[in-house]
Parts: structure tokens; sequence; C-alpha cells
């Protein structure tokens, strides 16, 4: 039994290898111990103390994602990349989250994301997946199942919406309402759908991604409702990836959490941008758990 | 009363939401890539009955409730009032016929019934899943008649109303499922 699922295991990251090489998308290895924790806002970095030299103790952290150092190789002209491995984050809780988990992400050269969506699809079917592909974007699926304009609805309109729900107004900031409304209204609906993908966020949602036409050019994909990946058009300038750290810092600190230092080895390696690409993280795990 | 952080809420913990008391049946944590981490939590108001979902963040905290339950013997009603006893203090409870209205027709006197108390307060009585009840009224069943109509209603000496198999008459005792309001099988 526990060699079927080792194998079975086995077989599936050996056709996503497989997949990777076909594309010439070349896998890399990334350092896992990091000088500076995530900035991520509500994403917590594990923290080990370490002796580096005799008698000298610094505290590193365990990457909580590849991206930063994915991106420095981008950055200096690695082309189309792709990595799996384990990743380690704090204050996970739950059935679906856990403190180390393993991630394929990758980053394709010149798509935007509709292309790499449909390149997620072929990875999905040639591991065995065919479901219909459902593609609706996020203020779609807000009026589709919550009659809300996400797009256009403003902070204190929402405040009055959840309050009418029952749920919690006490909100500083509109991407954490929209994210309590999707969780309330629009994600128990996902369940209906095996394989769904929601793109064009609502530009306060941004993050690491671009901004177009009022949308953040992100999609996250949800297999049984279940969020499996999320991709991004990523940002290409230092100064655009130093004002986001800035600005998730700022919030970090509202709520009392560990302040990042600005990571200087990531934004050095910028001084030409990123080449144009989207990039996405897959949980390699849940993925396993809604396809098998 | 004790605050709960959500996150340590368990299937099963009784809390105040609304001014009602209400029991956790499911709590589902959420944590979107890029956001804040939220329970999707399913949750029954115990004086409603009614099951609700609500998101909370997972930061919230809510107040605990003083719900206790009790396995209690039903001794009689004499009208307005029903009355139960504890079977190990003896103590006995007088329920009022409001909140027994709902499951009535399942009391049958001797019957070990849970009762749930708010605050020291009977707030809803729960009796077995299976009980014994006496058929009072029934059309007698026709002989041969097995085709088509397998069913006919039957009034309980309790005054519930279910549907029993042709052979069923007056008098007979039948088991009957209390959650579903069904016939089990002949007592």
């Amino acid at each position: 039994m526990m060699r079927n699922t080792l194998i079975n295991k086995q077989l599936i990251i050996q056709k996503i290898r497989e997949f990777f090489r076909k594309q010439e998308v070349l896998e890399v290895q990334t350092p896992i111990l990091q000088n500076t924790s995530t900035s991520d806002v509500y994403i917590d970095s594990i923290s080990l103390t370490i002796n580096s030299d005799i008698g000298i103790q610094s505290i590193q952290y365990l990457h909580t994602s590849p991206e930063l150092e994915m991106k420095k190789l981008l950055a200096q002209g690695s082309g189309d990349i792709y990595q799996i491995c384990q990743v380690f984050r704090n204050n996970e809780y739950g059935e679906q989250n856990f403190n180390e988990f393993t991630l394929l992400e990758y980053y394709r050269l010149g798509f935007d994301i509709h292309q790499l969506m449909d390149d997620i699809v072929n990875l999905l079917q040639m591991l065995g997946v065919q479901d219909k592909v459902y593609q609706l974007s996020y203020a779609q699926v807000f009026s589709q199942y919550a009659n809300i304009d996400i797009l256009n609805t403003d902070i204190g309109s929402l405040k009055i919406i959840a309050s009418k729900l029952g749920l919690s107004t006490d909100s500083i900031w509109i991407e954490d309402l929209q994210m309590l409304l999707f969780v309330h209204l629009v994600e128990p609906k996902l369940k209906n759908l095996p394989l769904c993908f929601i793109y064009d966020y609502p530009k306060s949602q941004s993050t690491l991604a671009k901004v177009r036409n009022q949308v953040a050019k992100r999609f996250e994909l949800y297999l049984n409702g279940v969020e499996v990946a999320n991709g991004y058009d990523e940002l290409q300038t230092k100064d655009e990836y130093q004002q986001v750290f800035i600005c998730e810092n700022n919030k970090r600190k509202q709520f009392s959490k560990l302040i990042s230092e600005i990571d200087v080895s990531f934004l050095s390696k910028l001084s030409k941008p990123l080449p144009q690409c989207t990039g996405v993280a897959i949980g390699i795990n849940r993925l396993l758990t809604q396809i098998n | 009363m004790d605050k709960y952080s959500i996150n340590h809420f368990k299937n099963g913990l009784k809390f105040i939401l609304d001014s009602n008391p209400c029991s956790i049946l499911n709590n589902e944590i959420v944590k979107p890539g890029k956001g804040q981490a939220f329970n999707r939590v399913k949750f029954k108001d115990l004086i409603t009955g009614k099951i609700l979902i609500k998101t909370f963040k997972s930061s919230e905290f809510l107040e605990g409730a003083d719900v206790m339950e009790l396995d209690l013997q039903y001794l009689y009603n004499d009208g307005n009032s029903w009355n139960f006893m504890d079977l190990h203090s003896f103590e006995q409870y007088i329920i009022d016929g409001t909140i027994v209205s709902g499951v009535k027709g399942y009391l049958v006197e001797q019957d070990i019934c849970i009762v749930t108390l708010w605050n020291d307060n009977p707030i809803s009585i729960t009796p077995p899943n299976h009980v014994i009840l006496e058929v009072f009224d029934t059309d007698p069943g026709l002989k041969g008649d097995t085709v088509g109509t397998s069913a006919k209603p039957a009034t309980m000496n309790t005054g519930v109303v279910l549907q029993v198999p042709l052979f069923v008459s007056i008098g007979d005792k039948v088991k009957v499922d209390t959650r579903i309001n069904e016939y089990v099988g002949r007592a």
C-alpha cells in the first residue's frame, strides 16, 4: 500500500518533468535558506538560528516560496525555468494548510496569463485530468454567484453587504472584504466545478502582478473548490518590486507582525528589469489529492 | 464566560451568536493564496434549530455559551408542562410546552431523552432515535391489496401521523425513527 502511494507520486512527478523537458523549460534548484523573511502580509517565515562562523550566530529563514530566487535567475537570462521543492510557512492551520509542503513553481517568458492557463490545462490533461475547463473572471463569478459588481463597489458598500450577511466589517483594506465575501459567497459554489480558473483580480489584490485596464493580471486555479495554483503576469522593474515590498511591510506593521528587511540581494539583481514573463505556483500535495 | 479564538473552534463547541446559543457542526479553515485566513463555520442555532454557515476571520473571538446536555427520563405531562427526572440525582425538571412542541409526538413515558440546558434553563429536547408507539387509528388493510399502494397513514397514541404498511392495525405497537418520522418495524 505504502509503496503504491510512493510509486504513484513518483509517476506524477516524472510526468511533470517530462512535460517541461519537452518544452525545454529548465529545472533549477535555488537556496532554501534566506537572509530575509517574506514580506507577504499573510504568510509568515520560519526562522532559524544558524552558526555561520565560530561563535557567530545569525538568524536565517526557510523560504516560503522559491519565487524571488527564481526571479533572480530570470533577471540574469535563465530563460524558462521550473522548480519542484519543499516550502515552509509558519502559523498555518487547517486541513488544507501545512507548515511544509511541495510547490511546483514555473515561469514562461513571453506568455500572458491566458497562455499560461492553457499550458496548465495541457499539464493537467497529461496527468489524466479530463474535466471541462471553466475560465471565469473575478468580476464574472462575483456577479454570477453573489450579484455584486466587485470591481466597482467601494469599501463602504462592501461593508454594508458584509454586515447584512452578519459578517465582520472590521477591515481596514478593501481587499480583505473582497476576500471575505469571496470565501463566503463564491468559493462554496466553485465546489461544483471540477476545474476552474478565476482570472483578472481587482487591482487592490495585485501584489506582484501587473495591473492593466484596472485589473490585476493574475489567476487562481480551483479543483473541486480547492485552490491549487496562483499565477501572475510578473512585475518587471526594480522600482515596482520595491514599492510592493514597502507597502506590504507597512501592512505587516499594522498587524504587529515581523517586518522583513527589504531583500537587497534580490533588488540588486534587477538592475536590468525581468523579461516579460508569467509565473505560477502549484501546490503539489493539493493537486495530488484532487486528481487521484 | 470564556472567549474562544475561532481557530480553536472544535465540533460540538457551544458559542453565543446574536444572543442565541449555537453549536459548531463543522469548522473549515480557508486561506486564500495571498490573503488572510478565514474560517467557514457551519453551526446550529440551538434555539431556532436552524443550521447556518458563516465566514469568520481567523483572528476573531466569540463568547462561549454555557450549554449542557443531560440524559433525563420523561415522566409525565400535566397538560401545561412536561416533567423529566435525572435518574442519578433524582432532580426533577419541569419543561414548558413551547419547548416540547416539536417532539411531543415522540415522548414516551420512561424513555430517556437528551435535554439541552442553556444557563441552566431547558432549551430543547431530543427524543431517542427510536421509540415504540401504539397505533391509535388507521384504516383496516384490505387483503390482497399489495399492488400499487403499500402504505397507509396511521395516527399514533401520541398524536403523530406516519405511513405504515397495510398489515398494521389499531392497537399494534410499532417502532418509529424519530429523526425522519418513519416506520421501522413492528415492536
